[in-house]
């Protein structure tokens, strides 16, 4: 129950994201209507402090700063780092929790002990998107590879997809600290520290979030929850000492040159996954449109139930299950791969359909014509029927590669680094919306528009062999 | 030569061929008459080995097949099926190929011969029509005329023992011009065998040296073109040709 007061208190808006957002921000397991975590405490108690309510806005993490602009919320509290860039954008309060990363690796692994040992062996850093540990990696010249949530990423680890995990403390105790196969190596380092974020303009909100941090950090507020969730150290006595603790800031300034590189390797990942997914579903589209139109009834059955599966559910889905789903009885694929397997597997079920209905357009009377020459089933389809129906079937593959070509960014929910996850990621971390996209609007055209109209002199080809001028003046 | 005994073909309930039998030497052409719907179809689609039938066996040159050989896709159908060649109602060319395309596919994929043996034997027969002008032209480039051209020279170019024409006057008057005449008569006399099914029996008068009536599903009588002309034996016969002449 609400009191009078607390009804009239002005909210205190904060956006946080809670999906893989544990132990910052998540849905309470026990009570899955709220929502939970340090950085859920920490807002409900910055807002008590500042005589207001706290109302927390679920968003994006990528897109937070974004949000923060548009005024979706008035704060971000969601273990959010300052960095140079941000700076351009945002305010940052006093930091409320001074944190350190922490690298994980299989409780197997015997050589790896340090970051350095990474680099050394080439082996893969597996990290969340656009955090302090995905900079670090990124300056120092590690492989690695960046998730969208911690749990996909200690997963990968356990299937020996990536070879160590580098993560904020807090997540690493959330996720991996109870993991039987997973072990800590290393002492936590590189001292970050997480703020509140606030608009620009808003200096005056900045002035009052100070003042409260102040008073919950010396009124022991800030070390109850941080205790509560098990992470408070001796690192945080920093926060009281000084006015501004010191830590490292981590820096994202994007070099337009390496950008554009990165981009380019992102996009031949892209005409990869294209290509293989489409020699997949090309193929396989075939003995399925059989399978389906002339097969005995099991046969028959099991294409309808195979098309109407991979019709009828998601792309993402499909590859989030064969990702996380397949390892589980000992299959387990690296990411581009499962793309490809999953895109070809789905779009072979399109294509299927388009054979169907182009095989059933060249008349019966044909076959029965190529018999009559002596031809044999075999080669009647291979020198008769396949070039007529390919004919009829060109035009929709077309559209289908096209939408293949786009449906590849999904391969970004398996941390395939394709073109638009790259997008996404240097966008976030550059806040350069415009600039990439017009680069990355650019790639993926440079890449559709020849195929467009390359497919278009193809069907002008053929199409000519079919619709010629009746050329009736010279019959003899 | 074509020898048909005791041929029964029924769908769904449906006689379609009734106890048929026939016998031709070589050399010869025949006509089948009689209304739409009686079986004519029927009949030189069982011959050229494309249509299954129930009771009965066809021979065409040396080789037979009885009713049981004629619905499963066996060897002895595929040898068959290469003794006579068919030339639809609708002649059915390959839209994808050019004209010498049609004629030279099989005898290049089936019979293995060279692409330029194949060439120069298609520029023969386009010769003897006078379409080899028409040779590197798509089919539905041509007038109908011409494709029903095509379509016979396609059948021809695999050396049949039979030709099978099913209706070939509704492609019009390409039929009455010299040339194909005079091709059908030459590939007739040479020892081969055509079978030209009809409605229009003044076509069939100039060509044909035998002429069979079917009606309902049976073949009624056979003679010389002359005889069954003009003197019919059976009354539906009588009947059909006395319609004929109306029209």
């Amino acid at each position: 129950m609400h009191s009078l007061t607390a009804l009239s208190m002005p909210a205190l808006r904060w956006g946080g994201d809670p999906s893989g957002g544990a132990p910052y921000v998540y849905a309470d397991p026990a009570n899955p209507q709220s929502y939970t975590g340090f950085d859920y405490e920490f807002a409900e108690a910055l807002a008590r402090e500042m005589n207001m309510t706290a109302e927390f806005v679920p968003t994006d993490w990528e897109s937070i700063v974004a949000s923060l602009q548009r005024k979706e919320f008035d704060v971000i509290i969601d273990g959010f780092e300052p960095t140079e860039d941000r700076a351009r954008e945002v305010l940052f309060s006093k930091p409320y929790y001074l944190f350190r990363l922490q690298l994980s690796v299989k409780r197997t692994d015997k050589l790896i002990a340090t970051l350095e040992d990474c680099k050394k062996h080439g082996r893969t850093v597996g990290t969340l998107v656009n955090c302090a540990a995905s900079r670090l990696l990124d300056e120092g010249g590690y492989k690695a590879k960046a998730y969208q949530d911690p749990v996909a990423a200690y997963q990968d680890l356990e299937f020996g997809r990536v070879d160590a995990v580098l993560m904020d403390v807090a997540g690493e105790m959330f996720y991996a600290r109870q993991n039987p196969k997973l072990k800590a190596v290393g002492k936590p380092f590189k001292t970050g520290a997480y703020i509140v974020g606030i608009r620009k303009e808003d200096s005056l909100l900045l002035a009052k979030v100070n003042t409260a941090i102040e008073r919950l950090i010396n009124n022991g507020t800030v070390e109850r929850i941080f205790r509560k969730w098990q992470l408070w150290d001796e690192e945080q006595i920093k926060l009281r000492s000084t006015n501004q603790p010191v830590f490292e800031m981590t820096n994202t300034k994007l070099n337009w040159s390496e950008g554009l590189i990165k981009l380019l390797k992102a996009a031949s990942v892209t005409v990869l996954l294209a290509f293989g997914a489409m020699m997949i579903a090309v193929t396989l589209g075939l003995p399925l449109a059989f399978g389906q139109s002339n097969g005995g009834p099991f046969t028959r059955a099991a294409c309808t139930v195979y098309i109407e599966f991979f019709r009828g559910t998601p792309v993402l889905v499909q590859l989030l299950f064969l990702y996380f789903g397949l390892p589980v009885i000992g299959i387990t694929l690296p990411g581009w791969l499962t793309a490809i397997v999953g895109l070809g597997l789905n779009y072979a079920a399109y294509e299927s359909q388009i054979y169907r209905t182009a095989f059933k357009s060249v008349p019966d009377r044909q076959w029965q014509v190529a018999y009559s020459l002596g031809m044999r089933p075999l080669l009647a389809f291979r020198r008769i029927i396949f070039p007529q129906a390919f004919r009829i079937a060109l035009p929709p593959m077309t559209n289908d590669f096209v939408a293949l070509f786009k449906d590849t960014s999904t391969a970004f929910a398996i941390a395939v680094w394709e073109l638009a996850t790259a997008y996404r990621e240097l966008a976030n971390a550059t806040q350069s919306y415009l600039g990439i996209g017009l680069v990355v609007c650019c790639y993926y055209l440079a890449m559709s528009l020849p195929l467009a109209h390359y497919a278009h002199k193809l069907e002008q080809k053929l199409q000519r062999k079919s619709t010629g001028i009746l050329s009736s003046g010279e019959d003899k | 030569m074509i020898r048909i005994t005791g041929l029964c073909k029924n769908m769904q309930n449906t006689t379609l061929l009734r106890n048929v039998n026939l016998e031709l030497e070589s050399g010869k052409i025949l006509g089948i008459i009689g209304p739409s719907g009686n079986g004519k179809t029927t009949l030189i689609l069982s011959l050229s080995g494309l249509l299954p039938f129930d009771q009965g066996e066809i021979t065409v040159g040396n080789k037979s097949i009885s009713a049981r050989e004629s619905m499963v896709n066996s060897e002895a159908l595929w040898e068959f099926r290469k003794k006579s060649g068919i030339v639809f109602q609708h002649l059915h060319l390959f839209p994808h190929l050019t004209v010498l395309g049609n004629i030279i596919e099989a005898p290049m994929q089936v019979n293995h011969k060279t692409k330029s043996e194949a060439e120069h034997e298609a520029i023969q027969l386009l010769e003897k029509l006078g379409i080899t002008q028409h040779r590197n032209k798509y089919p539905e480039e041509l007038s109908g005329g011409e494709q029903q051209r095509v379509a016979i020279l396609r059948a021809l170019a695999m050396n049949p023992e039979v030709l099978l024409l099913d209706e070939p006057t509704s492609a019009l008057d390409p039929m009455r011009s010299g040339d194909v005449r005079n091709l059908l008569r030459e590939f007739a006399h040479s020892g081969h065998t055509v079978v030209i099914v009809s409605h229009s029996i003044r076509f069939l008068k100039g060509i044909a040296d035998y002429l069979a009536f079917m009606g309902k599903s049976e073949l009624i009588e056979m003679n010389t073109t002359e005889k069954l002309m003009n003197y019919p034996y059976d009354p539906r016969t009588k009947e059909f040709l006395r319609h004929s002449e109306l029209n």
